[in-house]
């Protein structure tokens, strides 16, 4: 139920295996196996990367909250699940998600507005027509089966704030590690809960040495502290119930025994999110944008 | 099934038409329109309605669209009530205009909710630029069993069948309220009422979750909850307001079942040009009528209402001790049992001393002192008095009438009570209000 993960359409259905997943991505080029070798595209989480910017951008202009753009993530990875990325818009398909995501978390805007702003920033791939997007809308719906509710990472690590307690500034750096992880699979492969200790462990453990300025993106400021392995290690000893390192992770290495947590999970969405860290040096706005766009054009997906 | 507005008394006892077979097809059009004009790009729904429905007749309108009670097909069993929301130009060409915040609201939070007592989802169709919302179908609502205790003479509701309906309302309250859904519009319309005496809360249109909005809950919908039914901190202008306003507007349904009208039967003042929310004079002078002034002493939150002012004019304008005198819920539960015949030596039997603390305790203006749902459920009228049935209508002899199904597609029935105003997008439900100004 809403509030109530474990009852959630959330878990019960917009769950994964990595097998399970990357069997559905499968039977989907499979089933396109043309546009798959004509309109080749980045890795997802470059995409990934792309279309989140895309979705800040909107977002800015309309003065959104995060947990809005969240949301709107989660929407894509639903619908892409279900559709073949080559076979849509992926300029109109993103900010119906953003549309719809506003009404969701009750920060609702009207479709003229957002129409008009996604065509202010993408004039070849968005019509003034507004039924364009009132009809994706209704294939956005449809695919996800009207389970719209979508519990976020957030929300859990505002409640555990206080009980570890966590420093502002960590807390701000777990925020960003959020933000990250809707970059890639992890939303559809992890229940929320697990995703925010990860990143409430991400903070603690590789807590920079001076407070940056946070709030978007934790890469800049995390990219350099995981590759130098030393978190890594101690990210390892974490399993390692003997507990070692400074005072401050054995408490939370005693929480989390004490938690029931797991462990095993924490740990690999850590290793997820660095290699988003390192996929996203190859990250160029340039190639995606081109890309999408001779796709879109060449397929009069824009019509 | 009234699933948003009730039908007003006039149309109840309106002739049923014989069933002609023209009139039939056009029913089954409804969900069969522009049909043909289906282009082969753009949105298709992979289920159809039509080959899932058999639509038998038509149930009850409002502004979101209509219901239409219809039957399984093709192996399908069961009836259901098909709640369609049209889009918001009706015509000859109907657009995509995207859908409004309300139907987004109940899509999702029906699409997440199971209960015994919450009105079940069989499904959602978005076919043709429309929402096809498929419910169970419900035989009966609370207003027309109210409705049908005044029919021909005023009858009393036997004491053990409101405390099951109140128990059933309950429970069902607490599971929304546990999972941060607030009702918003709770009203004898909107209780539905299985055959089998089960107890459905209907119309989540209004609902909405309350779990660290990132909107303050005033500045998404300005007005909620039909007038009769709304709070005192509402109609004082509260910004912020907490599950205590479905327990009031419960308390006003307990009292409602009870008695058989409405408890705080006030009268809505419109809004004006500048769409500025009125003060509702009338309908705080009703409530004040019974339960007496709120007074800061009780209910210290009351001075920093945004309409403390407005309520303090209400008494200037009035003798001193006029709404001291007699005002007095005690004295108001006191003739209703009365006046029904409420008893514990009558067949009717009596929801007795602990139903009037219960209803004393809905009905607190203090929304922080008010009873909560799970307190509500393990109150002493709960508690005493034996077993509660899950079957509202067991050992009642009576039968209640069915659902008025009528085979009209063009019955606008806005009938006489107030309702909700469906708002969201702000722009959309300015246009409403407006258009509904003018009719």
């Amino acid at each position: 139920m809403a509030a109530n993960y474990w009852a959630s359409t959330q878990r019960r259905h917009w769950l994964f295996s990595r097998e399970r997943l990357a069997d559905i991505r499968e039977k989907l080029r499979e089933q396109d196996k043309v546009s798959h070798s004509q309109f080749p595209l980045p890795d997802q989480r470059l995409l990934n990367i792309y279309c989140n910017q895309q979705l800040i951008k909107l977002g800015k202009r309309m003065s959104t909250r995060q947990q809005a753009i969240a949301t709107a993530q989660v929407y894509l990875k639903r619908f892409y699940t279900k559709n073949e990325i080559r076979q849509t818009n992926p300029y109109l398909v993103l900010t119906t998600a953003f549309y719809l995501a506003c009404k969701m978390e009750e920060c609702p805007q009207h479709i003229r507005f957002v129409v008009g702003e996604a065509r202010g920033l993408w004039p070849e791939f968005i019509t003034p027509d507004v039924a364009k997007l009132g009809e994706c809308e209704f294939a956005l719906i449809s695919e996800m089966s009207s389970q719209l509710i979508v519990h976020h990472p957030y929300r859990t690590l505002t409640e555990l704030q206080d009980e570890l307690p966590l420093s502002s500034d960590e807390v701000a750096l777990a925020w960003s590690v959020i933000n990250d992880h809707y970059l890639t699979d992890l939303p559809l492969l992890h229940p929320p809960h697990v995703i925010a200790i990860m990143a409430i462990i991400i903070s603690v453990v590789f807590k920079p040495a001076h407070s940056s300025n946070f709030g978007g993106s934790a890469q800049s400021t995390l990219s350099g502290a995981m590759r130098d392995g030393s978190g890594m290690n101690m990210l390892a000893a974490l399993s390692d119930k003997t507990g070692h390192g400074p005072p401050r992770i054995q408490k939370l290495v005693l929480w989390l025994a004490e938690s029931e947590v797991d462990i095993k999970a924490v740990i690999e969405c850590t290793q997820e999110l660095l290699s988003l860290y390192e996929v996203w040096e190859q990250y160029s706005e340039k190639n995606c944008k081109e890309l999408i766009g001779r796709m879109v054009k060449t397929k009069n997906l824009d019509k | 099934m009234s699933l948003t507005n009730p039908p007003s008394s006039g149309s109840l006892s309106t002739r049923t038409k014989t069933v002609g077979p023209s009139l039939k097809r056009n029913l089954q059009a409804t969900v069969d329109e522009t049909v043909d004009s289906r282009k082969t790009t753009g949105y298709t729904s992979k289920v159809r309605v039509r080959d899932r429905y058999h639509v038998v007749g038509f149930i009850s309108s409002g502004t979101y669209g209509r219901v239409y009670k219809a039957v399984g097909k093709n192996g399908k069993k069961g009836e259901f009530a098909i709640k369609k929301f049209k889009p918001d130009k009706e015509g000859e060409s109907i657009q995509y205009t995207g859908l409004s915040q309300s139907a987004i609201r109940e899509m999702s939070l029906c699409t997440e909710l199971s209960h015994a007592n919450v009105v079940q989802l069989e499904e959602i169709i978005l076919e043709d630029k429309c929402i096809f919302m498929v419910f169970e179908y419900t035989e009966h609502d609370l207003l027309q069993i109210i409705h049908h205790h005044t029919q021909p003479q005023r009858h009393a509701i036997q004491a053990h069948m409101v405390r099951s309906i109140l128990f059933q309302l309950l429970n069902g309250l607490l599971y929304l309220h546990t999972n941060w859904v607030l009702h918003r519009d709770l009203k004898p319309a909107n209780i539905l009422v299985t055959s089998s005496g089960a107890i459905r809360i209907g119309d989540l249109g209004l609902a909405r979750l309350f779990y660290k909005p990132l909107n303050s809950l005033f500045s998404g919908d300005k007005v909620v909850v039909t007038i009769w039914y709304r709070a005192p901190e509402l109609l004082l202008g509260s910004r912020h307001y907490t599950p205590a306003v479905d327990m009031w507007a419960l308390g006003c349904i307990f009292a409602e079942l009870l008695s058989l009208r409405p408890i705080f039967k006030g009268e809505e003042a419109k809004m004006d040009s500048k769409k500025t929310v009125p003060f509702q004079r009338n309908q705080m002078m009703k409530i004040v009528e019974i339960l007496g002034l709120p007074r800061k002493e009780t209910w210290p939150g009351l001075v920093s209402m945004p309409e403390y002012t407005q309520l303090q004019s209400l008494v200037m304008h009035r003798q001193p001790n006029h709404y001291h005198r007699g005002a007095n819920l005690e004295g108001w539960y006191q003739s209703c049992l009365k006046n029904g015949g409420y008893s514990a030596t009558s067949s009717v039997g009596t929801p007795g001393a602990d139903g009037f603390d219960l209803l004393s305790r809905m009905l607190e203006y203090d929304p922080t002192k008010r009873i909560t749902a799970q307190e509500a459920l393990e109150h002493p009228y709960f508690a005493n008095g034996g077993p509660i049935s899950a079957n509202c209508f067991e050992g009642i002899e009576s039968k209640y009438p069915h659902r008025r199904v009528t085979q009209e597609d063009n019955d606008i029935r806005t009938g006489s009570l107030p309702g909700t105003k469906r708002s969201g997008l702000p722009d959309d439900s300015l246009m409403r209000a407006s258009k509904r100004l003018k009719e």
